[in-house]
């Protein structure tokens, strides 16, 4: 028998691709929108296969376009996929979006599902491009003067971001010796590059852009309070995955590399405990989330930096499992503040209790998926000062998680509008799974027993006790605390940005002398003579 | 060596290619009013033809095809040479002037109960003119033809910048024709001094004849200096905006995608064809310094503009920028020259495709609307979705996102720097995509905005349906296959550096 998981692998890419060309006849268009819930079951199918599976290369006929997929990817894929289909299709059974957004939304799931499974630069670089890009029309698309400014700082970033990527995967390609634009070849050939370290420096710039690396986390905040509950869910849970996926591709995990490893270390605790000292001064739940997305992406990267300081080639997995966890619990978190929008004042005990496993599970509550993440990147954070920061960093996730919770109690202005009802009746399903769901993963990963042990559980339960006790105490000096705008140093960058627009206007100064025809006539006289002095 | 010099099967196909629009001029002189443009409309499909033709003889044979005039050899006669480059640039050059006059329809007709009117008779010969003049630029194969050739470019495209004849637009194209002369004389003064010392204007006699000489070097750089006035390289721009902004929207797409490319093939011709033996790597320094400067400041400078066609004028200085980078990059025969070289070509074609495109578009928004100010243009893609989407499309290519040609010339550009070890060169590629998102950004987000706006008009179908089609083959030529490459280098001499 044939092996049908390479055809399962292109149609993961393919089905999407297939619905977004739909979209182009006009009289299916609405339709395909509204079912467009089916195309990730294809990529969610290819994700729970690729779990166990050897990774695979597959080289596509044609278009020279490789995919690829390893057990890391796999289970961001299958997480990935598994978020989209819900979220669509409780979108489309309630409510009808306009073509406008929905095609953003298509286009937005094609980028993000296909930059798990992308396999070379040139298909990296492009679906990289298309989880990013066409996001802004999920929330920019206003008259609203917050939202546009939201819309233009995350294109801003975006496209930078996108800038250095390109320069880093021009250096990548050119230091193959064969020419070979497949990222396997390409990172074989990374040690020994002579532009090694520029192109460490711009990766680590580039995706860090996409996981709010400070000082670049400004745009994250704003974004998730402008975009509407289902698709901050979606932006949280899945794509900021893509920077995590693009690290994971091109970090060359399993060879020392110390500098690197320690600068990413320190950067990312950095971030993990800047995520938590902001967001513990903020008071709309969604900025509140947006902040902890800082610091567990923060808490990622510096799981990479040890993997790297410690040449670990297994780290991919665990620190996979990890950002899958996070995209599971961090979207279930955006949907929790919509459901209890609408459901309004009287919430049920059992409903509070829910919220809260959920929120605690991000900081690794035993007994939840949360705890399983943290077990897993237990070799990474293992010993040392690492270890250290690393429970440190669980107590400030417990204390801003709390601080969420306390948060719940006044919903974001318009979050019941926001978010479609068709979310009630689904939320207590979708929580629970967000933390049960990685207890099916898990047995890809690591042995299972070891979370029941004695030592893991305390191990586990005290910095969250300590957590919530410490930010049960912030509370009553809540009023001491400094108020900050959304996206804090967001604002200083804005107004360089500006000064920097400034520059424009000597520009144009310059160039209408330059457009007079005198001094047009001396450049050309001076352009002739530069070309004959470069004679001499 | 002779076969430079000697007619190959196939010749006879580059005397068609050029006298089929000259044939169209004079039929369209002869017969007038309505018959102008039937006849240029007519004669498009054979030159596209006959451009297929010529790019698949050369493309089959793997050399140049020659046609050596009245059979007499160089110095003595003239050779016309159809190489690799000339094959993509008059396949290029006939798609664009095929859709150009299809666009150019509605506006240009003769209309009905008038014999003949002057501007419309006016556009559809000049129009086959700049045609047969750029083929001629293509294929010619000696300096003096191309000489009358480039007279030629220029005195057919004037007249369409000033064609609606309202007093600013005369302005524009008094500046055009005086700063495009002073670079003819440049040009016709280096002519004149390489034949002076070496007895020939024929390409391939001249580039085994010249040494690294004074007098070649003053030929040289003269020759580039006007060269570089036609082209409107920063800082020689000054022409370019008023004009092209200011000729109707079919005659800016074939202004701004394909007269540029005419001189700017030409200096390519001079330093890579008459001139590889030179060792020219300050003064392609000089070169790829002004195009950076290019790229930056017309960039910058499309960014502050308030109206939308002064916008996309600006973003052809600046794209022009990026061709000039061949200069340091491509000189010698080292691994990275055929890539950039091929990043070059892919450049020129993703601009022209996409510039021709957002032109049309830019036109289409002037008649809905009755204005192309920016600022007003809130709501705008609601209601011109397909305009609005070719506009993204090619300011894609622009940005250079993938995928598009404008990613496929960035990204090899990009690779050829860095293994160059000329990296200085990515900080403006880079720089420019940047600003270009920016400007595109500019046209795009309050078109997108949920602000109501009203149409004056609405726009023909068919007009959006051409200005989509280019911007989808700029975005197709994103999936270019090596052979691309492989026909750009037909015929190309391999630097050999001279004493």
């Amino acid at each position: 028998m044939t092996d049908l998981f390479p055809i399962l692998l292109v149609a993961s890419l393919g089905t999407p691709l297939a619905f977004l060309a739909a979209c182009f006849v006009k009289g299916w268009r609405r339709q395909v929108l509204a079912l467009q819930w089916l195309a990730p079951t294809p990529a969610l199918a290819t994700g729970l296969a690729g779990l166990t599976r050897a990774p695979l290369t597959y080289d596509l006929p044609v278009s020279g376009f490789t995919l690829r997929l390893d057990p890391p990817s796999a289970l961001l894929l299958a997480g990935a996929a598994l978020l989209w289909i819900i979220i669509s299709a409780a979108i489309w059974r309630d409510r009808q979006p306009d073509n406008r957004w929905g095609l953003s939304w298509l286009l937005t799931m094609t980028g993000n599902l296909g930059v798990f499974i992308a396999g070379d630069l040139v298909s990296f670089y492009l679906l990289y491009a298309l989880a990013s890009i066409p996001a802004y029309g999920l929330f920019a698309f206003s008259d609203d003067g917050e939202r546009k400014r939201a819309g233009a700082i995350y294109m801003a970033f975006t496209i930078l971001g996108e800038a250095l990527l390109l320069l880093a995967f021009a250096m990548l390609i050119a230091g193959e010796p064969h020419g070979s634009a497949n990222i396997a070849d390409v990172m074989a050939a990374l040690p020994t590059s002579p532009w090694r370290d520029a192109i460490l420096g711009l990766i680590i710039a580039g995706f860090g852009m996409k996981m709010g690396m400070i000082p670049f986390n400004g745009w994250m905040p704003l974004t998730y309070s402008a975009a509407p509950i289902p698709a901050a869910a979606v932006l949280s849970g899945a794509g900021v995955k893509a920077g995590v996926i693009g690290l994971l591709r091109f970090l060359p995990l399993g060879l020392p590399l110390e500098g690197w490893g320690d600068a990413l270390v320190v950067m990312g605790f950095l971030c993990a405990f800047y995520g938590v000292a902001f967001g513990l001064v903020q008071q709309n739940t969604k900025v509140v989330l947006a902040y902890s997305s800082i610091s567990q992406m923060g808490v990622i990267m510096a799981a990479f930096g040890v993997a790297l300081v410690k040449g670990q080639a297994g780290a991919a997995l665990e620190v996979g499992f990890y950002a899958a966890n996070h995209l599971l619990v961090k979207a279930a978190l955006f949907l929790t503040i919509g459901v209890l929008a609408i459901r309004g004042g009287r919430l049920s005990r059992a409903t509070y209790i829910l919220a809260a496993l959920l929120a605690l599970s991000l900081a690794g509550l035993p007994l939840t998926g949360g705890a399983l993440a943290k077990i897993a990147t237990k070799a990474q954070f293992a010993g040392g000062a690492e270890a250290v920061l690393a429970t440190l960093s669980s107590i400030g996730t417990a204390m801003l998680m709390t601080h969420f919770l306390i948060c719940l109690a006044t919903s974001p202005s318009g979050a019941a509008q926001e978010c479609p009802a068709g979310f009630v009746p689904l939320w207590p399903g979708i929580a629970l799974g967000a933390i049960l769901l990685p207890w099916a993963f898990y047995p890809a990963v690591g042995d299972i027993s070891y979370a029941f042990e004695w030592g893991t559980l305390v191990d586990g339960l005290w910095p969250v006790a300590l957590g919530v006790g410490l930010a049960l105490i912030l509370r009553r000096i809540d009023r001491f605390l400094p108020r900050v705008p959304v996206g804090d140093s967001i604002v200083l960058e804005e107004a360089a940005f500006g000064r920097l627009l400034g520059i424009g206007s000597s520009f144009k100064a310059l160039d209408a002398r330059l457009c007079q025809w005198s001094a047009a006539c001396v450049s050309l006289l001076l352009i002739t003579l530069a070309l004959l002095a470069a004679s001499l | 060596m002779t076969e430079l010099w000697t007619t190959t099967p196939g010749g006879y196909l580059i005397v068609l290619a050029i006298l089929l629009p000259l044939a169209g001029i004079i039929l369209s002189f002869t017969l007038g009013g309505r018959s102008a443009e039937r006849v240029a409309l007519g004669s498009t499909p054979f030159g596209l033809a006959l451009a297929c033709a010529i790019a698949l003889h050369v493309g089959r044979a793997g050399k140049p095809i020659v046609y050596v005039i009245g059979a007499l050899e160089p110095p003595l006669g003239i050779a016309l040479r159809a190489d690799g480059i000339s094959a993509i640039m008059l396949i290029t050059t006939a798609v664009i002037v095929t859709a150009a006059a299809l666009y150019a329809r509605a506006k240009f007709a003769t209309p009905d109960g008038i014999r003949e009117s002057r501007s419309s008779l006016i556009f559809w010969i000049m129009l086959q003119s700049i045609w047969a003049a750029l083929i001629i630029i293509f294929v010619s194969g000696d300096l003096f033809n191309l000489y009358v050739a480039l007279e030629l470019l220029t005195f057919a495209a004037v007249p369409l910048v000033c064609i609606d004849g309202r007093p600013e637009t005369l302005v524009a194209a008094l500046r055009y024709l005086l700063f495009a002369l002073f670079g003819s004389i440049c040009y016709l003064l280096g002519v004149a001094l390489l034949y002076g010392a070496h007895g020939t204007l024929d390409i391939p006699l001249l580039a085994q004849r010249v040494q690294s000489t004074p007098v070649v070097w003053t030929a040289a750089a003269l020759m580039t200096g006007g060269l570089l006035a036609k082209t409107a390289l920063f800082p020689l721009h000054l022409w370019l905006p008023p004009a092209h902004a200011n000729a109707p929207a079919a005659a800016s797409a074939v202004l701004s995608s394909l007269v540029v490319k005419g001189s700017f093939f030409l200096t390519l011709r001079l330093w890579f064809y008459v001139l590889p033996g030179l060792s020219a790597d300050q003064a392609a320094m000089v070169i790829g310094c002004l195009g950076s400067a290019a790229i930056i400041a017309g960039s910058v400078m499309a960014l502050r503009q308030a109206r939308l066609k002064l916008l996309i004028a600006y973003s052809t200085v600046a794209q022009i920028g990026y061709l000039f980078l061949v200069f340091p990059l491509a000189t010698g025969a080292q691994s990275w020259s055929a890539m950039s070289w091929s990043a070059c070509f892919m450049q020129i074609l993703a601009h022209a495709f996409a510039k021709a495109a957002m032109f049309f578009s830019a036109g289409l928004l002037a008649e809905a609307l009755g204005h192309d100010q920016i600022a007003r243009l809130g709501g705008a893609a609601r209601v011109l979705p397909l305009t609005f989407l070719t506009i993204a499309l090619s300011g894609l290519s622009l940005m250079g996102l993938p995928p598009s040609g404008g990613f496929s010339a960035k990204w090899l550009m990009l690779q050829a720097s860095i293994i160059s070890g000329q990296w200085f060169w990515t900080l403006p590629i880079l720089a420019g995509g940047l600003l270009a998102a920016g400007y595109v950004y500019r046209i795009l987000a309050p078109a997108l905005s949920d602000d109501r706006i009203s149409l004056k008009s609405s726009p023909k179908r068919s007009q959006e349906v051409l200005a989509l089609g280019l911007a989808m083959i700029a975005i197709a030529l994103g999936f270019m296959p090596q052979t691309f490459s492989d026909i750009l280098e037909i015929g190309r001499p391999i630097a050999a550096a001279l004493p």
